[in-house]
């Protein structure tokens, strides 16, 4: 039943994120004017994620009292299409390809995924060979033509293609079409023109970059996935629609921002790995808050681990990646995941040592101490066995069982040799090196210190290992964002429009940068463009000029800023050749701890990242004062042995509040480690900061 | 259990940083390097090695060849220099034949780590040169017959002595090798990586202490050995042998036949290769070292693909090669195409061992390491150019399930380069990548295919060097699956005419009127074809991987009904 608007005391509009994972549908609102923050949790429904979205956004305002008309944003995060990618379940697909290369997609690199397993296979192609057209035609290296696309072969293939009634989708793949669309233009215009029912998805629209693979297959991965995508989107529209008239319509990307609708149903491979990135944008915002913009992020799972790198507020870009076997190249929040969580099995080897994960008990049987039949000693087992799981999570009618935790990690103990307590800890500090493994490829091994950045914990685990990791990098800082498990849901409500544009080149840097700045030029053309027709509510605009810059003859290329300047006229001019070199210098450097001032560059992309900022409040909530709770004192092992221990509930602490460890901090969805050493206090920002005190 | 003063989660903990140590020189490399073939192939490896040279940690994408090599070098330098190494000496090393190496492009650094006056160990790292000079472009051409030929011969030297370059000796390297400019950015990125690699083993000498250091070196070395051990003993005692043929050497030797014998008993197994025929003309060589790879390679990825690939490993397995064998090559025996004959071993690793684990071994693979270098002048900037490509083939079918179509099989797994970065960097045009139709051997489960590469050059003519196996003898089939079909080379003029070329083809003549086409064997079935599942042929039928006439003679089961009359 709704409430009548008139009785509502709380004016002024509300931007609403909506967040799908697997287990929970999560709700975020904020007041433009009042910057009030509304949060909602419900439990995801898999087989028709809508349904808990339009649901849950029926409960969420009812709840909190909030006029659907008021609601002008409405920005959603979906895994609907990393499902589907998972799950192969996705459209039947027809490649057409130059002639000569229908096996391409199939033979992908030639490698095996792994170098000694002999039964495992890279997956089948998401299209089969029956349904992969060869057509006549070929550009070269420089864009020329070779052989031309004529008519008769078009018309041929489409002939071809109405003897299979049964094909959904096509993806249009033809070589060098990053150099010089026309042949895949004239192609995709004459199979929409023939097949007005079914989507086309083209190589240089959805990413006109070089290396033929890695385009193919985020080309076909693309047409797979629209389909589905693009009815869950228009159904989702319509029903938002209904229910706040006055929302727009944004849909998170793998690379950090929204998108509009109708672009999502263009590119749902965008939308691929766009689940963690939303938690790392919300990271970001949640640091800003509290003035922190370098931080690593820690996100502790059940069965993984995503870490993710932030500098100046902004999320590290990484161009290309693997998921289940297929490769994506597109511009996304660089996300290194890893097999380590909660649910991670310690196992003994033959060779007598002890390894923690990738097997994770999962949820279901899930580990021991969650009585759900699991008997093999896991991490949250080891957390249980040392008391730093407190027995009831907070408001969770869930008691854990430290006795069946015990009875998992005895035999590990017994076979060790130690005391249940060590084995315990040797769980956790192994599953912590394993952690602090996959900090160091994303930050010392890109050139960044991690001990000039911040750690921020945050799903079920994170703040269990925080304080430990950090310290093993010689971080100083752990920050725990006030409300953790509703950080992706955040991060969509603070999320920017967001579009990238790339043009490769193949430009020496030093023949002068008259050939890049028309590039530059075009670039800010279509940057331009795109605001005026995808961003009309934007509140203000951001156009990022990158160049990808290698040494001539190298094979990887450095991303690197530039600053661009537009006259009033809107003449783009960039840095002289000089000033690129240096930069490259420095940032070549910085990564690889040398650099040689001879050698020749060249750029290979230029790239254009715009942003429209969109009405937003980053104001800070005053929080509603509350009681403070009764502080209990528990054993909990550090170290060498167990120490009366503040069990602290996080509600209950209010900015400015400070405390020394050892302490606990357990809120609705995580708990916070904090060793004896460390000191937390609550900043304005409602932000929990923990000063490790490392020397 | 192994009595030890280090616990056992310390010490995972400390192997976990070392790994990180050799993944992050792995990727430095990989992003520094100036050759394609470092750049998209990874044909670059690095690892850690204790004070006496034996390696301890590898990186997670290193090469079991180049473990070897790098072995090799490692135990050499301590022999060689012992007492006089000192902080900021750079080793370099690529002589098969007195300095542990398997082949000349291969070339291996490696930079002592000290902590004071006393040594503790090694980082070292190798790069595939795309060339070391020699009589052929690329170095590795077949028709080569002895090792003077195939390149600039490099015994273990001080590049860096006291942290100062040998610029001298830089000279001479780069003088005696094509391309010198690429050669000077790889080689640089090689010095970076030792670098980098004693900086943070330092880091880890610090927060540890040189002699927990040395410890854990040590428990790592032998819990890997035991852990091999292990699954040594899972294997059933006795006896097994098998015997392959390679095609030929290149300089007239034909059908060179590699003999096994395994002898296997509780926690100990015995490779013996007498027998096995004595060391040809021809660059097919296997130097020790390369044996003790392809051997350990294949006994690791049967029994515990997840166990350490390090000294541990060597020091389990006993290996016997005749001297002055095929398996076992001495001076002044050529080397440069060893990895067409370790994949050879491998087969016959597998081919000896399949009754005695059938679930998990894997009918012959395509059984190369196909290679092929097109040289000449970019006629765009006038400068010389080598482009070295290698290429996967079909991957034997296993128990439960085909074998993969055109893949890198056994020690190999080099990517390949795109056809856009070829076409870029290179005057060459790629008219076809493809699945080769009815290269598969039939079964219950079938072999893979082979590929088709075809490649013409752009406005010159240029040389054309390509190295095939199994081009005569085919894959075989396990279990009475049937064997894969052989690859070929030859080259196709504009005008339809089709020149055969020999399995090592050297300095072949390539004018812009003809393409170079490259066919890779497939590989053998496993278990009988009259087993296959009706699915499984329905999706070779629906696939048109296979003619009609292959799928009617290998599968008669399922040939169509006939329709009844009337």
């Amino acid at each position: 039943m709704r409430a009548n608007s008139s009785h509502r005391e709380k004016a002024g509009d509300w931007l609403v994120g909506v967040d799908v994972g697997g287990t929970f549908t999560d709700f975020s609102a904020r007041n433009l004017e009042t910057g009030q923050v509304r949060v909602h949790k419900r439990p995801s429904t898999p087989d028709d994620p809508g349904r808990a979205v339009i649901d849950g956004l029926a409960e969420f305002v009812e709840k909190h009292d909030i006029d659907p008309a008021s609601i002008t944003r409405f920005a959603h995060g979906t895994t609907v299409a990393t499902n589907a990618l998972l799950q192969r379940r996705g459209a039947k697909v027809v490649v057409v390809t130059t002639r000569g290369f229908r096996d391409l997609l199939e033979i992908g690199r030639q490698i095996r995924p792994h170098l000694y397993d002999l039964q495992r296979d890279n997956p089948a192609p998401l299209a089969s060979r029956d349904l992969r057209f060869e057509i006549d035609e070929r550009i070269g290296s420089r864009g020329e033509v070779v052989r031309p696309l004529n008519d008769a072969a078009i018309a041929a293939l489409i002939a071809e293609l109405r003897q299979h009634p049964e094909i959904e989708g096509i993806a249009v793949c033809l070589l060098f079409s990053y150099l010089n669309g026309d042949h895949e233009a004239k192609l995709a215009e004459a199979l929409r023109a023939a097949f007005p029912d079914l989507l086309v998805s083209v190589s240089r629209e959805v990413q006109p970059e070089f290396r033929e693979y890695e385009r193919f297959s985020t080309t076909l991965i693309n047409a797979f996935l629209q389909p589905e995508v693009s009815r869950y989107i228009d159904r989702l529209r319509n029903k938002v629609g209904d229910a706040a008239p006055k929302a727009t319509f944004g849909i998170f990307q793998s690379s950090g921002g929204l998108m509009s609708a109708a672009k999502a149903a263009d590119f749902p491979v965008r939308t691929a790995l766009s689940g963690p990135a939303a938690g790392a944008v919300g990271a970001a915002r949640s640091g800003a808050l509290s003035k922190i913009g370098d931080i690593i992020t820690l996100d502790i799972g059940g069965t993984s681990s995503d870490v993710c790198l932030i500098r100046n507020g902004r999320t590290a870009i990484a161009r290309m990646r693997d998921i289940s076997g297929f490769s994506i190249r597109l511009p996304m929040v660089d996300i290194h995941t890893i097999g380590a969580g909660g649910g991670s099995i310690a196992v003994l080897g033959s060779d007598g040592l002890m390894k923690v994960g990738p097997e994770s008990a999962g949820a279901v049987p899930g580990p021991a101490c969650y009585n759900r039949g699991g008997t093999l000693p896991t991490v949250s087992d080891a957390n249980s066995v040392l008391n730093r799981l407190p027995q009831e999570l907070v408001g969770g009618g869930f008691t854990l069982r430290r006795d069946l935790a015990v009875e998992a990690l005895k035999p590990v103990a017994d076979k060790l040799g130690i005391g249940l307590e060590r084995a315990a800890m040797g769980i956790i500090d192994i599953v912590n090196s394993n952690i602090v493994r996959a900090i160091r490829t994303i930050s010392v091994e890109k050139g960044n210190d991690p001990r000039k950045f911040a750690l921020m914990s945050f799903g079920g685990a994170g703040g269990l290992h925080a304080a430990e990791v950090a310290r093993a990098l010689g971080m100083k800082q752990v920050l725990v964002p006030e409300a953790p498990g509703i950080l992706c849901a955040d991060g969509l409500i603070a999320a920017d429009l967001q579009e990238d544009f790339v043009t490769s080149c193949h430009l020496k840097l030093a023949a002068g940068v008259s050939e890049l700045e028309q590039i530059a030029q075009e670039l800010f053309g279509l940057g331009q463009h795109w605001l005026k027709t995808e961003a009309v509510d934007a509140q203000g605009e951001q156009l990022l000029l990158f160049l990808d810059m290698r040494y001539v003859g190298q094979n990887y290329e450095l991303p690197i800023e530039i600053e661009a300047t537009v006259d009033t006229q809107g003449h783009v001019a960039l840095p002289d050749a000089d000033t690129l070199a240096k930069v490259f210098f420095a940032t070549y450097e910085r990564n690889f701890g040398h650099y040689d001032p001879e050698a020749p560059v060249e750029i290979v992309n230029a790239r254009l990242r715009v942003l429209a900022h969109l009405a937003r409040n980053d104001g800070v909530q005053k929080k509603v004062e509350t009681e403070a709770t009764e502080v209990r004192t528990i054993q909990v092992w550090f170290g060498e042995g167990y120490r009366d221990t503040a069990l602290i509930e996080r509600a209950g602490l209010k900015s400015g509040d400070s405390f020394q460890g050892p302490a606990i901090v357990t809120q609705l969805d995580t708990t916070t480690i904090v060793p004896p050493d460390a000191v937390v206090r609550i900043d304005e920002a409602g932000n929990m900061i923990m000063d490790l005190n490392n020397d | 259990m192994t009595d030890s003063t280090i616990d056992p989660i310390a010490l995972e903990i400390a192997w976990n940083g070392l790994k990180s140590v050799a993944d992050e020189c792995f990727i430095s490399i990989m992003r520094t390097a100036f050759s394609t073939n470092v750049k998209e192939r990874h044909d670059h490896s690095t690892a850690i090695a204790d004070a006496q040279g034996r390696l301890v940690v590898q990186a997670e994408m290193a090469l079991p060849i180049h473990l070897a090599s790098m072995s090799g070098l490692l135990e050499g330098i301590v022999r060689k220099y012992g007492d006089t190494i000192r902080p900021g000496d750079l080793f370099i090393a690529n002589d098969p034949h007195v300095a542990g190496g398997t082949h000349l492009p291969d070339i291996n650094m490696a930079m002592p780590v000290f902590e004071g006056d006393r040594l503790l160990g090694f980082v070292a790292n190798i790069i595939h040169h795309a060339d070391v000079g020699g009589a052929a472009v690329g170095s590795m051409s077949g028709g080569l017959d002895e090792i003077y030929k195939e390149g600039l011969r490099i015994p273990i030297m001080r590049l860096h002595s006291g942290g100062a370059l040998q610029t001298e000796l830089m000279e001479l390297l780069l003088l005696n090798m094509r391309l010198p400019d690429e050669r000077r950015g790889d080689l640089n990125a090689q010095i970076a990586a030792c670098r980098l690699g004693v900086l943070r083993l330092s880091e880890m000498m610090e927060e540890l202490g040189g002699d927990v250091l040395v410890q854990i070196f040590d428990e790592i070395v032998s819990r890997t050995e035991m852990r091999m051990r292990t699954a040594i003993a899972t294997l059933p005692d006795g006896e097994y042998s098998f015997e392959d043929v390679m095609d030929d050497d290149g300089c007239g030797t034909e059908d060179i036949r590699i003999a096994l014998k395994i002898t296997k008993s509780g926690e100990s197994i015995c490779f013996d290769f007498d027998g096995t025929d004595p060391q040809v003309p021809g660059n097919f060589n296997m130097t020790w070292s390369a044996t003790q790879a392809a051997v350990c390679f294949a006994l690791k990825a049967l029994l515990d693909p997840e166990v350490a690939n390090n000294h541990g490993i060597f020091d389990a397995i006993e290996i016997k090669a005749p001297a002055g064998s095929f398996v076992n090559c001495v001076f002044p025996a050529a080397v440069a195409m060893r990895a067409n004959s370790c994949q050879r071993v491998v087969d016959c690793v597998f081919g000896a061992l399949a009754d005695a684990v059938p679930e998990q071994v894997v009918a012959a693979t395509n059984g190369a390491n196909t290679s092929a270098v097109f040289a000449g002048t970019d006629p765009r900037t006038g400068q010389a150019y080598v482009y070295l490509e290698t290429l996967g083939g079909g991957m034997g079918a296993r128990a439960t399930h085909d074998g993969k179509d055109a893949v890198q099989v056994n020690i190999t797994n080099t990517s390949n380069l795109p056809v856009e970065a070829i076409e870029l960097e290179y005057p060459l045009r790629v008219e076809e990548y493809a699945l080769v139709a009815d290269t598969s051997g039939a079964g219950k489960y079938r072999g893979g295919l082979g590929m088709r590469r075809v490649i013409r050059p752009v406005d010159h003519v240029c040389e054309f060097n390509g190295v095939g196996e199994r081009f005569r003898h085919k894959p075989w089939g396990l279990f009475g699956g049937r064997d894969g079909a052989t690859g070929r080379f030859f080259l196709r003029g504009d005008d339809g005419a089709e020149m055969k070329l020999a399995p090592k083809a050297s300095r072949v003549r390539l004018a812009p009127d003809f393409a170079a086409v490259m066919e890779t064997p497939g590989a053998g079935g496993y278990g009988d074809p009259a087993e296959r599942s009706r699915c499984d042929y329905e999706a070779d039928l629906a696939s048109g991987k296979f003619s009609e006439s292959y799928l009617a003679e290998n599968y008669p089961q399922f040939a169509a009904p006939k329709r009844a009359a009337g």
